[in-house]
């Protein structure tokens, strides 16, 4: 690792990364610590994939401001960043007269805070938009959208790396000692390196970075939400993403979304999480999950079932009265070069960008920021077979023969786009680097079938030993070793 | 003495009741063919199990082929042909039938290859 | 894009495409082509090393390899023409096959197209187990695959869920490669697999099974460091009170094959919702006229030599209609009756003799299998016991049959 750079950015989340491309357009060195095997493992990737509209938050606060304006500039972003995005717009539905006043009342506060084109509608026109959406009435938003949030964030970061930012992956900031220059030491688990500011975006250990970095008292509780993955034949189904009227705490019960790829999400529920790694699964929640999600979704069948995965939110609470507090985005005097940003939880997928702007205008209020003459805000993505007409995929082989050969069926990934996976700007070498990147192993047999292309082709491309393949985070080994000896392993 | 046997010689998989004293049946019920009482008999004097694998083989397309016995070998010594089978290597092509260890252990059977791999 | 056009086209290169290719070239039928997305012909049979198959079909007891390799060999005499390397994408109501392969992407249209893809196992997103996702939990499957082909291990501790017949088969092939199998957990009351593969494969490694028990938790954030097993009720709901944790890093599924008929999605096909196969008539024929449908993409069987038998009987029917260009109209339809899970056909003409495939639903002993149409008894056949995990063929003469009139099977 490099040992000084201008800015060290703890956290290569969503948020951490759009930073670390929104600070590239400067003339900074530039690093990004994770201390994951990948950019979105976390509660950057383990999420709806909503583009908020912005019409739940309290008119000036953070949240509300950076959702709007995050929201608007998303079709831009987009297409920059060479990213799939819908703007499919959203139900909220309601069954209740009390749901009725509460969808009024959004109406209005969403209005306030610049959310165009909000609409209360009634069930003939809910049916003429998605008749498999539940409830009497709903508050139509225009605006809404999806999105793959793993794409988001890894193209965001491939973008940095494009423009010069460092990623450094397996990487833990476990502390920081301040020098007698002012710059920061940072210490970490791959030895030390010194910058002169510091970001802390480190999502779920935000508030435990902030006590590091010498802000202490804020808290972070870990609130966990599960999901069930349906089958793209339910996704057939679902065309917009359908919620039910907010709760009175302004929190969303379990909803229905379709993802931008075709499946249909159902979750997220809403628990304490054990701890802020506690990502499993439980009984209870699946049983409340088919229970809640079969009103917002008449397709809720078990047959539809290919995967549960589960999320968590880092909110930020008041610690006398736990109520949920606005994202933390500060830079204090007393506590110079250090850019904090704490509890950032939903919207923040809508946020980060707006978020990664407001955090460079706290560096630049305090010092001159170069523009980089070579900044380019345009990252090409891997083309997908998948998403290509009949002449496109002929044209694709001819060039490519990788292209033509079928490496996951489900969700007809090829061999071509599995290599330039393998060999991604950020250097990922691990097989759900390939899934994220690829959407290998996400359709119906979950890997069945291309599983044991994806890990012979890491093995050939990187010439790693099989025993070293891990499936995800550092220790998730697949192999013990040969069955019979040979090289290989 | 009695004792319930499944017979393993074809997919019917008979529940096959014999009555029997030390290695003499006198009594066989629920076979439905005549290997079942044939099973039950080899299943008290020296039961008798087949037994597949794969051994390395080098310049092939596949770094395995698969390997079992011509003949089924006593139960108790599988383990130990596990072992003599491991020391084994062929180089492609491989060719079904072919014999890679005669008489393994001693006990008769041959392992031979099951499976065509191609050279590279 | 050109559209190549051949008389017979089959999907897939495992046992059952082959046999049909073979049976149809010997039906007299010229022009048959293979597509196979694999570098060679022979399915899952490549991976399936153990010995025991080929007793009905060629009276002796071969390994999956050597099974395959003679229709492989046959196929080859004939002159068949394999594509390999050739994934099918879709099919098109008309019959219009899309498929991809390093090659380039080409659209090919059979006056029959035979679809015989096989079959893919259900996953642990399937089963919605709770718990955490870490590394080391593979279908049997996948496991066979990494071990019997790739040369790799997958783990050393193994817990293995569901008795389905890969899942005992890999208990022995782990076993004999060192691996520790702790146990086999099956949630049914009774085992799913063939009982001969209980007593080879469990029972003389001294494997414990345990009936009416399933994996309630999953442990272990980077590999599978334990699960959880719970006891089941008669509804399959864990009983409170009787979990217990075993320490594994490998847990291997054998909980169900589903048909593999994902390409057909969007033609139309009707799918029958037991089976997750198509719906097909005695001739084997789905409702999209020249297309058919045998072995495990039809009905998951459980033996090798049945799915041969049935893509034969496939290909004389398919032969039969290339030839005359129509088959007999199959109005009657055959019901599933009491204790009876599915039944293939479900569509008959009542005019000639076929096949009746059908599984039970629960394990029964003495029973009494009897086919009645019109209020009659068109069959009546008696067996010492049926399985689910066995599925039960006879022949229905045609003598026998009305041709009006819907049959109905039942075991009682």
């Amino acid at each position: 690792m490099q040992q000084n750079y201008d800015v060290v950015i703890i956290g290569g989340g969503v948020v951490g990364s759009a930073i670390a491309r929104e600070l590239s357009r400067y003339r900074l060195r530039i690093a990004v610590l994770e201390k994951e095997s990948d950019v979105c493992t976390q509660t950057s990737g383990r999420n709806t994939g909503m583009l908020h509209a912005g019409f739940l938050y309290k008119t000036g606060t953070l949240k509300a401001i950076c959702a709007v304006e995050g929201n608007q500039e998303f079709d831009q972003v987009a297409a920059e960043l060479d990213i799939p995005f819908k703007r499919t717009g959203k139900l909220i539905v309601g069954f209740t007269d009390e749901d009725r006043q509460r969808l009024e009342n959004f109406k209005a506060r969403g209005e306030a805070n610049g959310v165009k084109g909000l609409e209360i509608i009634d069930r003939k026109r809910m049916d003429e938009l998605d008749p498999s959406a539940g409830g009497n009435f709903a508050m139509w938003c225009p605006a809404s959208g999806i999105l793959d949030p793993f794409l988001y964030t890894i193209a965001l970061a491939e973008n940095a790396v494009h423009n010069g930012v460092e990623y450094h992956l397996n990487c833990a900031f476990t502390g920081e000692t301040r020098q007698a220059d002012g710059t920061h030491l940072l210490h970490t688990t791959q030895g030390d390196v010194s910058t002169r500011w510091v970001v802390n975006s480190a999502g779920l250990n935000s508030a435990v970075v902030s006590e590091q970095l010498g802000i202490p008292g804020y808290v972070i509780k870990p609130v966990k939400g599960e999901y069930f993955v349906l089958d793209k034949l339910a996704g057939q189904y679902a065309k917009i993403p359908v919620y039910p009227a907010p709760n009175p705490d302004n929190t969303f019960d379990t909803h229905a979304t379709p993802t931008v790829d075709g499946n249909v999400l159902v979750g997220p529920d809403s628990q304490l999480a054990r701890d802020f790694q506690d990502y499993e699964s439980t009984q209870a929640a699946m049983d409340g999950l088919i229970e809640s999600g079969s009103r917002m979704f008449k397709h809720m069948d078990r047959s539809y079932f290919i995967r549960n995965f589960a999320g968590i939110r880092p909110k930020r609470i008041d610690p006398e009265t736990g109520v949920v507090q606005d994202f933390v985005l500060e830079c204090r005097d007393e506590v110079p070069g250090v850019v904090n940003l704490v509890g950032i939880e939903s919207p923040g997928l809508t946020s980060a960008l707006p978020l990664a702007r407001r955090a460079v205008a706290l560096i630049a209020q305090r010092e001159v920021l170069t523009p980089n003459p070579n900044f380019d805000p345009v990252r090409h993505g891997i083309r997908r077979f998948a998403d290509m007409s009949d002449e496109e995929r002929a044209q694709a082989i001819a060039e490519n023969p990788d292209y033509g050969e079928i490496y996951c069926r489900c969700e007809k990934v090829t061999r071509a786009e599995i290599l330039q996976a393998i060999h991604n700007p950020l250097g990922v070498h691990t097989v759900n680097g390939v899934k994220v990147r690829t959407r290998a192993t996400m359709g119906r047999c979950q890997g069945g079938y291309c599983e044991t292309r994806i890990t012979e082709a890491l093995h050939q491309e990187l010439g790693e030993a099989f025993a070293r393949i891990d499936l995800g985070p550092q220790g998730s080994w697949m192999f013990t070793g040969s069955v019979k000896g040979g090289d290989q392993a | 003495m009695t004792r319930t046997f499944t017979c393993i010689i074809c997919p019917n998989g008979c529940e096959i009741t014999a009555q029997y004293e030390g290695t003499r049946v006198d009594a066989i019920e629920g076979a439905t063919c005549p290997k079942g009482a044939d099973y039950v008999r080899q299943e008290l004097t020296d039961p008798r199990r087949n037994i597949a694998t794969s051994i390395l083989v080098e310049g092939g397309e596949l770094p395995l082929v698969s390997v079992r016995l011509d003949k089924p070998i006593p139960k108790k010594d599988i383990f130990r042909v596990m072992e003599a089978i491991n020391q084994l290597k062929v180089t492609a092509p491989t060719v079904i039938g072919q014999v890679v260890l005669p008489d393994v252990c001693g006990l008769g059977a041959n392992v031979i290859i099951t499976k065509n791999v191609a050279a590279l | 894009m050109n559209v190549e056009r051949h008389q017979a086209v089959v999907v897939g290169g495992g046992p059952a495409g082959l046999a049909a290719a073979i049976q149809l070239r010997e039906k007299g039928i010229d022009d048959v082509v293979i597509l196979e997305r694999e570098h060679r012909t022979g399915g899952i049979l490549r991976q399936c090393i153990h010995d025991g198959f080929g007793l009905t079909r060629f009276g002796e007891t071969l390994s999956g390899p050597e099974y395959a390799q003679r229709f492989v060999d046959r196929a080859e005499e004939l002159g068949i023409p394999c594509l390999t390397d050739t994934t099918v994408l879709t099919l098109e109501a008309d019959r219009t096959l899309t498929a991809s392969g390093p090659a380039g992407l080409r659209k090919i249209q059979g006056d029959a197209v035979i679809l015989t893809m096989g079959c893919r196992e259900r996953t642990r997103g399937a089963l919605a187990i709770p718990g955490s996702r870490p590394a080391g939990i593979y279908t049997a499957g996948v496991a066979q695959e990494y071990i019997n082909l790739r040369n790799l291990m997958v783990g050393r501790e193994v817990v293995i869920l569901g008795s389905g017949d890969i899942g005992l088969i890999m208990a022995r092939r782990m076993t004999l490669e060192g691996a520790h199998v702790k146990g086999v957990y099956e949630v049914q009351p009774y085992p799913s697999g063939l009982p001969r593969n209980i007593e080879q494969c469990l029972n003389d490694y001294n494997i414990p099974l345990h009936l009416s028990h399933t994996v309630t938790d999953i442990h272990g954030r980077e590999r599978l460091e334990g699960v959880t097993i719970s006891q089941v009720d008669e509804h399959f709901r864990p009983i409170p009170g009787t979990e217990e944790r075993v320490d594994c890093d490998t847990l291997i599924l054998s909980v169900g094959l589903i048909p593999a008929g994902d390409i057909a999605n969007g033609s139309g096909l009707a799918v029958d919702g037991r089976t997750k196969g198509a719906f097909v008539d005695e001739h084997y024929q789905t409702n999209l006229p020249g297309v058919f449908s045998a072995g495990n993409v039809l009905h998951v069987h459980d033996l090798v030599d049945f799915v041969s038998l049935e893509a034969e009987a496939l290909a004389a029917a398919a032969a039969e209609y290339l030839k005359q260009g129509s088959l007999p109209p199959c109005p009657l339809e055959v019901k599933a009756g009491k204790n009876v899970g599915h039944v293939i056909p479900q569509r008959i003409s009542g005019k000639r003799g076929f096949t009746l495939s059908l599984r039970v639903r629960q394990p029964m002993k003495k029973v009494t299998l009897t086919v009645t149409q019109n209020g009659r008894e068109v069959l009546r056949r008696k067996f010492p016991k049926a399985l689910p995990a066995e599925m039960i063929q006879l022949a229905v003469a045609a003598e026998k049959l009305e041709t009006t009139g819907d049959l109905e099977v039942s075991v009682e």
